[in-house]
């Protein structure tokens, strides 16, 4: 063993420590998304020649195109809607005492405890043609047939915004508890009303935690195959499905790589997008 | 100093690779593994066809990995020389693929004792089928006052709106299909008619399920009232009080045949064939037959009763009439176009 060197710099840390999270990923990660990559290289399905056919099938389909367009506008919208609804509920438990903090957090929390496919099956309960909605509007007269609600698109996003809401919830409470409250006073009392202290100290203040959710609740979103497929149905294609569809029913591995290569594209370029705006808005938040 | 800091920690994760990882060590002697499908399949074999084999051969030791087709098409050709599955269990689909990947012995059938005793359709010298599903038409007899007694009802105007049907990544979607065309005229070779007719059907249509699983639960949300359906799945929600029940068509049921092999290069050939020959005895075939499991046996000498044959049929000669195969070779060289066709035009 050599000698431990005299003196050592006490702010810098030895990458040593990551080594074993950083080997695992290479062998369980990296490595697997190579041979995957070299997967998607090929022409046919037995993976004997090389080329780019795979990608071309896909980029030249208008079809696959639009399976790839409809994926990326479901992760939009259930990430608005995560938005638009999580964002009171992390602002309230910044303003209530401690016994309701506790009941939110708790309810922000409830479904991340029950699994996935339990809370899908409650939402083919409370869609479905004798589900509870229906039921209700139903016996207020408000409708004589049942909606459709469980197959739609409508179905798919509230379905996959209530799966995934503690994955936005959760960073905006953390984001919004760095807020100084008195910077809240300070704006009221230098003559700001209530919406204005809101879009201008609240809302950039927070946007680090905003950015983190919306990344979160988006790659959990068009990622979400049990939701996307029991609530969606077999007709509505997403990524996910398409991806199984290829891999699983087709045996067509190189297709099937390729739509995945292309789809983890497709989400770190729109993760980029979100990771610039949260640069971007560092700035406007000191200025 | 004998120990450095390094060399412990490499002993150290040497052992718990080990314990982490027995197959690193012992990779050879290995107890028979049958990979099985998930669900009441499991269940069924864990239950009867298991302890019949352990019973038959002195407890020889013996594991059930349930998985997919696919995935145990892709784990043993992943490892050929020395595959971690000894049987496997396939629905016709996949099972050309393992013979067309050279993943299976043929049978040895001049050794086995019940082979000549199965049903003319069931002897595949690829592999035997033990078992067989059926496709008919499933209803909600609470909202479906007449019972249906063709295909053809699903077009009816009456159920506007209430038919359920699943895509062709399953065998049943892609078998209802091919039995839709042929219904109008078509064939394995040619499901247009059968494409034409689905479009007619779409306003009858409530749901296309991605799996014949979510198709069952949805005659317990009232989504829908009729639908094609497997006889396995609809009594296991019948047995759950769930009000439905299960005709088979004027047509003819669809039957799969589900096939059991002897994967290649297996180090437990000999064990493989004793628990084939376990799932073709009529005992076990008896046992998987009467409730809870109602599993459709193929050898002949197995007196039909109960459930199955109330509604499919009493003896071998009304099965074999009132039973469609279909030519899964010719299904398999168009599957991947029809499907890409489906995704395409049945939007509902």
């Amino acid at each position: 063993m050599g000698a431990a060197p005299a003196s050592r710099d006490v702010t810098s840390y030895g990458m040593g420590l990551a080594a074993p999270l950083a080997l695992f990923f290479l062998l369980f990660f990296v490595a697997p998304l190579l041979q995957l990559f070299w997967l998607s290289l090929h022409n046919d399905t037995a993976g004997l020649h090389w080329g780019l056919g795979q990608y071309l099938h896909f980029l030249t389909d208008p079809f696959s195109l639009g399976v790839l367009g409809s994926t990326l506008l479901l992760g939009a919208e259930v990430t608005a809607v995560c938005l638009v609804l999580g964002f009171p509920i992390a602002w309230l438990y910044q303003r209530v005492g401690p016994k309701l903090q506790t009941i939110i957090i708790l309810i922000v929390l409830l479904p991340l405890l029950t699994s996935v496919v339990v809370r899908t099956f409650a939402w083919i309960v409370i869609l479905g043609r004798q589900g509870i909605i229906n039921a209700t509007l139903q016996s207020l007269g408000i409708i004589d047939t049942p909606l459709k609600l469980l197959y739609t698109q409508f179905g798919v996003v509230i379905a996959l915004a209530q799966v995934q809401m503690p994955l936005m919830t959760l960073p905006l409470i953390t984001a919004l508890g760095r807020i100084d409250p008195n910077l809240d006073d300070a704006s009221c009392s230098l003559g700001a009303g209530s919406w204005r202290t809101f879009f201008r100290v609240v809302l950039p203040l927070s946007l680090p935690g905003l950015i983190a959710g919306c990344t979160l609740t988006y790659a959990a979103a068009i990622t979400a195959f049990i939701t996307q497929s029991l609530i969606g149905g077999g007709q509505m294609l997403f990524m996910p499905m398409y991806l199984y569809q290829q891999a699983s029913t087709l045996q067509n591995w190189p297709f099937a790589a390729a739509i995945s290569i292309i789809f983890l594209l497709a989400v770190l370029a729109v993760v980029s997008v979100f990771t610039t705006l949260g640069r971007m808005s560092r700035g406007y938040g000191g200025a | 100093m004998i120990m450095n800091r390094r060399s412990l920690l490499t002993t150290a994760l040497t052992l718990g690779a080990m314990k982490a990882f027995p197959g690193l060590s012992y990779a050879q002697a290995r107890p028979l593994v049958f990979a099985t499908f998930t669900g009441s399949w499991e269940e069924a074999h864990k239950a009867v066809l298991v302890p019949a084999f352990r019973k038959a051969n002195a407890d020889a030791a013996m594991v059930l990995d349930p998985m997919l087709s696919v995935d145990q098409i892709a784990k043993v050709n992943a490892a050929k020389a020395n595959p971690p599955i000894d049987v496997m269990l396939h629905d016709p689909g996949p099972a050309l693929v393992a013979i067309g990947q050279d993943l299976v012995e043929p049978y040895p059938v001049e050794k086995s004792a019940y082979y000549k005793d199965l049903i003319t359709e069931a002897q595949e010298p690829m592999g035997p089928a033990p078992f067989f599903q059926v496709v008919g038409l499933t209803y909600n007899p609470e909202a479906v006052k007449t019972p249906p007694t063709s295909w053809a009802d699903l077009w009816k105007p009456e159920f506007k709106g209430r038919v359920g049907i699943t895509n062709l990544n399953s065998t049943l979607g892609t078998g209802w299909l091919v039995e839709i065309a042929k219904m109008r005229g078509g064939s394995e070779a040619n499901v247009d008619p059968g494409f034409k007719a689905l479009e007619e059907l779409k306003p009858n249509l409530a749901a296309v399920a991605a799996n014949p699983g979510a198709l069952a639960t949805l005659f317990q949300q009232g989504q829908i009232d009729i639908s094609p359906g497997n006889f396995n799945a609809i009594q296991i929600l019948k047995a759950r009080g769930v009000p439905v029940e299960f005709v088979a068509p004027k047509e003819g049921a669809i039957a799969f045949k589900t096939t059991i092999h002897i994967v290649k290069n297996s180090p437990n050939r000999e064990l493989a064939f004793k628990l084939i020959e376990a799932a073709l005895t009529p005992e076990v075939q008896t046992t998987l037959m009467n409730p809870p499991y109602l599993i459709v046996p193929t050898n002949s000498k197995v007196t039909m009763g109960g459930e199955i044959a109330r509604v499919l049929a009493k003896d071998t000669a009304e099965l074999k009439q009132k039973f469609v195969f279909q030519d899964w070779k010719k299904i398999n060289e168009q599957r991947s176009a029809w499907i890409e066709r489906f995704n395409r035009e049945i939007k509902i």
